[in-house]
């Protein structure tokens, strides 16, 4: 046993270090790393499938499946053209409504879909003011991390714990949204301070927004209408999921089975376009952390925050609360939840104190610290990407510069909010 | 990687589409091939689709739109016998200065498609083009009939 715990500390921390270095495909090395837990006998082949959490993964795969469909409507572009026209084209207008529409988007979706959809769209009509696209990405990257907070499907971390704890959209909604707007609310207001007075567009370059037709993104009005009508029962679904006794990943794969289906696509077409390299990357890291589970490295580790906390709940919510956000501002957020997820059951196992608040601590921290460095959430490296492809660069301490503070006011709000609420 | 490609497809559709056009974007393969013959390069592309569209084109030693085939065996066939094709060819000792006069008959034909969409030239003048152009013509109809066929397996697409 004792040659057990040694061998899957290593591999896991070898693993975690190659992760985090960015060095070599975090997805190469997840399964790499899960798989040697199988070579070295720490775990059998058995007890690594029980660890994979098949309804995160169920979860992924179904609004993957949906999205992918949905996008081939045009109703981003449609959605983006009669915004920036609404806001008639002036620049600061267009970054706050494109900022609602990503906020809302990233809830009801996931950010980084969101931001592969919106980017693209946003940098078409930068082009037309030809203004400056850095102003209006680094607001998108920020509220599309803050949307993601506020539900179960808008970020990963917050799929993993709702699965892994048994709760539903519904908690997520009621628990997490009404600090999400706050956040989104203040993050705003922020970024005019620090954005407005640069924003200019002249009369004509005006005009050419206003010249676009939303008519012509419209790609495929039948397909729009079915899309409509599954999302609109995907959300239903997701809504009513814990009273009607269904799995989140249940609704998803159904939402995206009726919809693969009165679509009439291709499947294999819609599944060459699901992330894979994510599917597995996630299986990897489950059967990882179930290999520390089973050695009872998980167990120590719960221990040893105990003795630290005292077994106080409050230390305990604000010392995830501070340790994820910071953690997630500069390392990849997923290993970080994945790792803590077990711990915070231990935790609750092993000691008196509701566990409760502390998965809103962990999900606050880890989605929105994303928000605190250009390499803190899969959004920022991708905007971050996009536009070194385009010749531009945000870089790192410029994004921090702004990004950083406002990752600090917003966990100083969460942490407000979750001593008023929970504490 | 996939993912990015997919948003950059997506800023460029909107913009064609905000210019009229009408935007099918299909999955498919590019394969670039290229063979040595003793120091001599030929390259091909070609993309292979669901759609039953397969484009080929020569882009070594100059370019060369090949067509759109019906199947993946018309793209290797056409290949088999181009390859075949320049094999012979470059024993000639003719073969750099076919090669440089090919390269030469690209670039002519890329400054007369600026002439058309860059100038508005007089009558006179596309005249004296136009006459050059039936000149050259006959001159490689001329040369071909005072010259000896070397390749017979497929007969040629353009003379």
């Amino acid at each position: 046993m004792f040659n057990h715990l040694i061998m899957a500390i290593i591999i896991f921390s070898l693993t975690y270090v190659l992760i985090m270095s960015e060095k070599v495909n975090r997805t190469s090395v997840a399964i790499l790393g899960a798989v040697l837990l199988l070579v070295f006998k720490v775990i059998d082949q058995e007890q690594a499938l029980e660890h994979v959490d098949f309804n995160t993964i169920g979860l992924l795969i179904g609004m993957m499946i949906i999205v992918n469909i949905m996008k081939r409507t045009g109703i981003f572009q449609y959605i983006a053209i009669i915004s920036a026209k609404k806001a008639k084209g002036d620049p600061w207008k267009i970054i706050v409504v494109f900022s609602i529409v990503t906020a809302i988007s990233s809830a009801l979706l996931d950010n980084v879909t969101t931001i592969l959809l919106i980017v693209p769209i946003t940098l078409v009509i930068t082009d037309t003011l030809e203004a400056n696209p850095i102003p209006f990405l680094i607001p998108l990257i920020l509220v599309a991390n803050i949307g993601g907070t506020a539900t179960l499907i808008g970020d990963p971390p917050n799929i993993m714990i709702g699965s892994a704890v048994g709760l539903g959209f519904m908690d997520f909604l009621i628990n997490l949204a009404p600090i999400a707007i706050v956040v989104f609310v203040v993050t705003m207001f922020i970024l005019k301070l620090v954005y407005k007075k640069d924003l200019h567009a002249s009369q004509a370059q005006k005009n050419k927004i206003m010249a676009l037709d939303e008519k012509l993104a419209i790609k495929d009005k039948t397909l729009l209408w079915k899309c409509y009508l599954v999302l609109g029962l995907t959300i239903l679904g997701f809504s009513l999921h814990q009273s009607l006794g269904y799995h989140s990943a249940t609704v998803a794969i159904f939402g995206a089975g009726l919809l693969l289906f009165i679509s009439k696509m291709d499947p294999e077409e819609v599944l060459l376009e699901v992330e894979w390299p994510t599917i597995f990357f996630f299986t990897g890291l489950f059967i990882l952390v179930g290999g520390l589970e089973e050695v009872g490295a998980i167990d120590f580790l719960a221990e040893q925050v105990i003795e630290l906390t005292k077994g106080n709940m409050l230390i305990t919510m604000l010392l995830i609360l501070w340790g994820a956000a910071i953690a997630s501002a500069f390392l990849d957020n997923i290993p970080f939840v994945a790792t803590m997820i077990p711990l915070i059951k231990s935790i609750g196992l092993m000691s008196t104190m509701p566990i409760t608040p502390l998965w809103w601590a962990l999900a606050l921290g880890a989605c929105l610290g994303g928000n605190g460095t250009l390499v803190g959430a899969s959004a920022n490296v991708i905007v971050s990407g996009m536009l070194e492809k385009k010749g531009q660069k945000i870089g790192f301490l410029n994004y921090m510069k702004v990004g950083f503070p406002l990752m600090l006011i917003s966990i100083s709000l969460s942490t407000v909010y979750l001593l008023v609420f929970y504490a | 990687m996939r993912k990015l490609i997919n948003a950059e497809v997506l800023e460029h559709s909107m913009k064609l589409q905000q210019m009229g056009g009408k935007v099918n974007v299909v999955n498919s393969k590019l394969c670039y091939v290229s063979f040595d013959i003793s120091g001599f390069t030929l390259e091909y592309v070609y993309n292979i689709n669901k759609k039953g569209n397969y484009f080929l084109e020569r882009i070594k030693p100059y370019p060369l739109p090949l067509r759109e085939f019906a199947s993946e065996q018309d793209v290797v066939d056409i290949i088999a016998i181009d390859l075949e094709q320049f094999k012979n060819a470059i024993r000639s000792h003719h073969s750099g200065e076919f090669v440089d006069s090919g390269r030469c008959m690209v670039d002519v034909l890329k400054k007369f498609e600026d002439l058309f969409l860059y100038y508005n030239i007089s009558s006179d003048n596309m005249n004296l083009l136009s006459d050059k152009m039936h000149e050259l013509d006959k001159i490689i109809s001329q040369v071909k009939s005072d010259s000896k066929r070397l390749f017979f397996k497929k007969e040629p697409d353009n003379l």
